[in-house]
């Protein structure tokens, strides 16, 4: 009889557990068929004709029927061009896919973008990601070390940020310029709280090159003109296989810049935006980042990645910058760089 | 192959539309009601197209926020602008452009004077070679020269070691001198081009005569070639400093390793590396820039005022070409060379590179057709070909018609109001495109709704006929400033109407010019970037901002590729441009 109520008990509970389950999946349902209805869903990124982005919008497209249409920017041209669309009242885009400082900058200034709607796939971000009331996360690009394995002796690789300021690297380091916007920067604020300020004042005085085209350096690199490169983002060295470099990461872990989705305002076409979300944090979408050597932003992706993405999708992660420290930041920069 | 232009005895036959066309032309002429009509309506396309989005700046430098965002009206950004370390820069910029304008004009002249007027071999070959670098986009020029002369591994550094068994670099460009290098792989071509038909179109007749009175040929051509080829060169010289100015890709590539600081760069930076932007002193330095600019116009206006440079009158001349004897190989020799450096060894790399896997790395492993594969079998580079091919030929002829008319109106009427809009002409060319392609964007989105411009093809091709105009005014000025007035008066004498006259003495007699400024647009279209990329959409791509995604992805080779594809284009249009100029003047 015990049994019996206790199967009983049990089978209600299943049925209540199950219930608001359903009618989430009715609910998401309406979603799904409204983002049909509405047919197109308009994005502003920065991913600038990236494969492994545009294989996203590829399986989205087939597996829904709704097109997307892609507006590739760069970061300034695209804040000032969603700014100005909006303050002439032309409300053309549905989504943006930026840094979180970014977003924070438009939150500051304006109400350019709108809260997010509950997006399913948020319940399975991976820690430290995690959506706000405007954003949530879409990709992250992680930086490192890389170095030209025919100039550094394999007792010489770096291990950690601090070996880049043995001696014997002085004037041998090329970096993207650290005082302006950019990687360059994030990584200098990044390992000013991790490394210390002393790390900072020493690197400087390594007297490192500076430049401002992150994907001609990388190859300056190969080519022998200097033996190190920083901060080296994952993701762009996963494409220069057969070239004498490699991408090393620090034992302290990888600066990282968090590329956010917000959803902007007046958005024409809402639901598909949210459609679009939902399917960006599906794991075969991350898998495709991963797969491209990019931390995945959701959970049980990173293992399934390739053999040679997964040290990269596994990466320690140093992060994120915050809006708050850039001037100081920059300004240090600047005062260490004059 | 002659100019004069030889007059038909008796009025031609007048075809319907001629008729009435000319009728329109003359009485927009004739009448000082249509002398108004006409100067009011050139005024108000230049100021829709180039004073409209300048004021949106001038509104950025004026206003604490950009268009559309509340802010107060304040003076913050010029007191940005006159700090020390501004008029350091300043000052830097204006040394780099001085000191690339003055060797690259020296050069082209005297590449001009071989190629139009000596008898050098094989000059119709080499006018063509010598202009290629002009075409090529500049990141890849700059990263073929970071291959050809880094001190460390530079392929000309390794060779000169080789040789000489020394261990320093012959050469880095990474370096003022690398900066001011690579500007003149583009304006030494680029005034190649603006004065080589000046000098095709001057009756040597009148250096003839300086010799015949006793002038050494040094002092002929300094006192008589050079004279009468003054609004030419000054006007391409002014053109060529302005964008020395405004030159962005050099002192990125190779000025900021070694710490050289111009004012592009720091607009640049102000705007995309400034946490948030920085419009109002990117605009308000902008500005001042403007201004300084507009005074070496005025300058020059000053220095030409009262001048005649008429060079091709009514009478009959064979521009006969000077016979160098065995100095012709010494000439030859000397635009090899310049071929060779400027052309072989960069443009050499890219073609090698685009055959490889990765640029520089010449393994035979590594060999592949792949990258030419990719570029075409690309939809996104086949839409931006096809837009970019409709822009391009649609804007640079309305371009160089508008051009055409403007610098008509300003250098062969008295018409008030002509100096107006000769100004407004100038204007867009002063302004860092960086900047302008921003005041596009302000300028046509907040044009009302009902006015369809905005995300259209129609705002890219607005804004490259803003962006070319100066350009087609400057060649067009030059080129009708050498017309003798007697030409025209000759022909209405005979009866033939104004669109006759036009057609066949200001229009035939001006068509290598015509036809020079249309490539420059035409390539000068097809390498935009600053405005395509923030009015274009999606459908409506063009070929720049196919290029500047596929260089941030890391395709440098199939950049390159396309590179070349642009390399053949220009081998095929500017032979087709010499073919007919030769057709259309051996005609006349």
């Amino acid at each position: 009889m015990l049994k019996s109520l206790g199967r009983i008990a049990a089978l209600l509970g299943l049925i209540a557990a199950a219930a608001p389950a359903s009618a989430q999946d009715a609910s998401w349902q309406q979603v799904v068929d409204a983002a049909k209805k509405e047919g197109k869903v308009v994005v502003y990124n920065m991913a600038l004709g990236a494969p492994y982005f545009t294989a996203v919008l590829k399986s989205f497209e087939a597996k829904y029927g709704i097109s997307v249409e892609s507006l590739d920017l760069r970061a300034s041209e695209l804040s000032e061009r969603i700014r100005t669309e909006q303050a002439a009242g032309r409300y053309l885009g549905d989504l943006e896919i930026v840094t979180t400082t970014m977003i924070e900058e438009q939150l500051a200034n304006g109400d350019y973008v709108q809260k997010l709607p509950q997006i399913p796939n948020a319940a399975n971000l991976r820690p430290p990601f995690r959506a706000t009331e405007h954003s949530i996360p879409a990709y992250v690009q992680s930086m490192g070390i890389l170095i030209n394995t025919r100039m550094v002796k394999d007792e010489d690789v770096p291990t950690s940020w601090a070996d880049l300021n043995n001696p014997k690297w002085t004037g041998k380091i090329l970096s993207d310029d650290m005082r302006p916007l950019g990687s360059g920067n994030t990584m200098f604020a990044l390992l000013q709280h991790t490394m210390g300020a002393e790390f900072n004042e020493k690197l400087a005085a390594q007297k490192p090159v500076f430049s401002r085209d992150m994907r001609n350096d990388a190859r300056r690199v190969a080519r022998g003109e200097y033996p190190i490169y920083i901060p080296q983002v994952f993701a762009f060295a996963s494409d220069l296989k057969g070239l004498p470099v490699k991408v090393v990461i620090p034992k302290e872990g990888a600066p990282f810049a968090e590329m956010d989705f917000a959803l902007l305002k007046n958005a024409p076409h809402p639901n598909a935006a949210r459609l679009f979300i939902q399917h960006f944090l599906e794991a075969d979408s991350q898998l495709l980042y991963a797969n491209a050597w990019m931390s995945p932003v959701v959970n049980g992706v990173a293992e399934r990645a390739n053999a040679d993405a997964q040290p990269f999708a596994k990466a320690k992660l140093i992060g994120p910058a915050k809006l708050a420290e850039r001037p100081a930041m920059m300004s240090l920069a600047k005062k260490l760089y004059p | 192959m002659s100019i004069s232009a030889e007059l038909p005895p008796r009025p031609v036959p007048r075809p319907s539309l001629f008729a009435g066309l000319g009728a329109f032309g003359r009485a927009l002429g004739a009448t000082s009601a249509g002398r108004f009509i006409a100067i009011a309506l050139l005024i108000a396309v230049l100021a829709f197209l180039s004073v409209y989005p300048l004021s949106m700046l001038l509104y950025g430098s004026l206003h604490s926020t950009p268009p559309g965002v509340a802010g107060e009206f304040n003076l913050d950004g010029y007191a940005d602008v006159f700090t020390w370390q501004s008029f350091v820069t300043l000052a830097n910029t204006v040394g780099i452009s001085l000191a690339k304008t003055i060797p690259s004009l020296m050069l082209a002249i005297l590449l001009a004077w071989i190629l139009a007027r000596t008898d050098t071999p094989m000059r119709g070959t080499l006018e063509v070679l010598v202009t290629l670098p002009f075409f090529i986009p500049p990141i890849l020029t700059a990263m073929a020269w970071g291959m050809l002369g880094n001190p460390q591994v530079g392929l000309i550094n390794q060779v000169y070691q080789w040789i000489t068994g020394s261990t320093a670099p012959l050469i880095n460009v990474y370096s003022y001198g690398g900066v001011v290098w690579h500007m003149m792989q583009y304006s030494v071509p680029f005034l190649f081009l603006l004065i080589v038909d000046a000098f095709r179109a001057m009756d040597p007749g009148l250096e003839e005569a300086a010799r015949m009175c006793g002038a050494s040929r040094w002092r002929t051509f300094r006192t008589v070639t050079l004279q009468l080829m003054m609004p030419a060169l000054t006007g391409a010289a002014i053109l060529s400093f302005v964008r020395g100015i405004e030159n962005f890709e050099s002192p990125l590539f190779f000025g900021s390793p070694a710490g050289i600081r111009v004012i592009t760069t720091d607009i640049y930076d102000s705007i995309n590396q400034r946490s948030p932007p920085q419009y109002q002193y990117a605009t308000a330095i902008s500005f001042v820039i403007l201004v300084l600019l507009l005074l070496v116009v005025l300058a020059q206006w000053r220095m030409l005022k009262g001048r005649s440079f008429t060079t091709v009158t009514g009478k009959g001349y064979s521009p006969a070409v000077m016979k160098l004897g065995k100095w012709r190989w010494f000439t030859f020799a000397l635009c090899m060379l310049f071929f060779v450096v400027t052309v072989v060894l960069p443009v050499g790399q890219l073609l090698i590179g685009s055959f490889f896997q990765f640029f520089g790395f010449y393994q035979w492993d590594m060999l592949t057709l792949d990258h030419y594969r990719a570029v075409f079998s690309s939809g996104e580079f086949w839409r931006g070909f096809r837009n970019t091919m409709l822009l391009g030929l649609v804007g640079a002829t309305l371009t160089m018609l508008l051009g055409g008319i403007v610098a008509y109106v300003s250098v062969r009427t008295r018409w008030r109001g002509r100096m107006l809009i000769d100004g407004m002409a100038w204007l867009p060319w002063m302004m860092p495109g960086i900047v302008l392609g921003v005041g596009f964007l302000w300028g046509f989105a907040l044009l009302p709704h009902a006015i369809p411009i905005y995300g259209t093809l129609w705002a890219l091709l607005l804004a490259y006929i803003s962006l070319g105009t100066p350009l087609s005014v400057r060649v067009m000025t030059s080129a009708y400033a050498q017309l003798s007035y007697d030409l025209e008066e000759c022909s209405r004498v005979h009866g033939a109407n104004w669109l006759q006259t036009m057609w066949r003495i200001m229009i035939a007699l001006a068509w290598p010019a015509f036809a020079v400024g249309w490539v420059l647009l035409f390539f000068g279209i097809m390498r935009e970037l600053s405005a395509s990329v923030l009015l274009y959409s999606v459908g409506s791509e063009v070929l720049s901002v196919v290029l500047m995604k596929l260089w941030a992805n890391g395709n440098a080779e199939q950049v390159s590729v396309i590179g070349m594809i642009m390399m053949v284009m220009v081998l095929v249009i500017r032979w087709i441009q010499l073919r007919l100029i030769k057709t259309r003047i051996g005609a006349l």
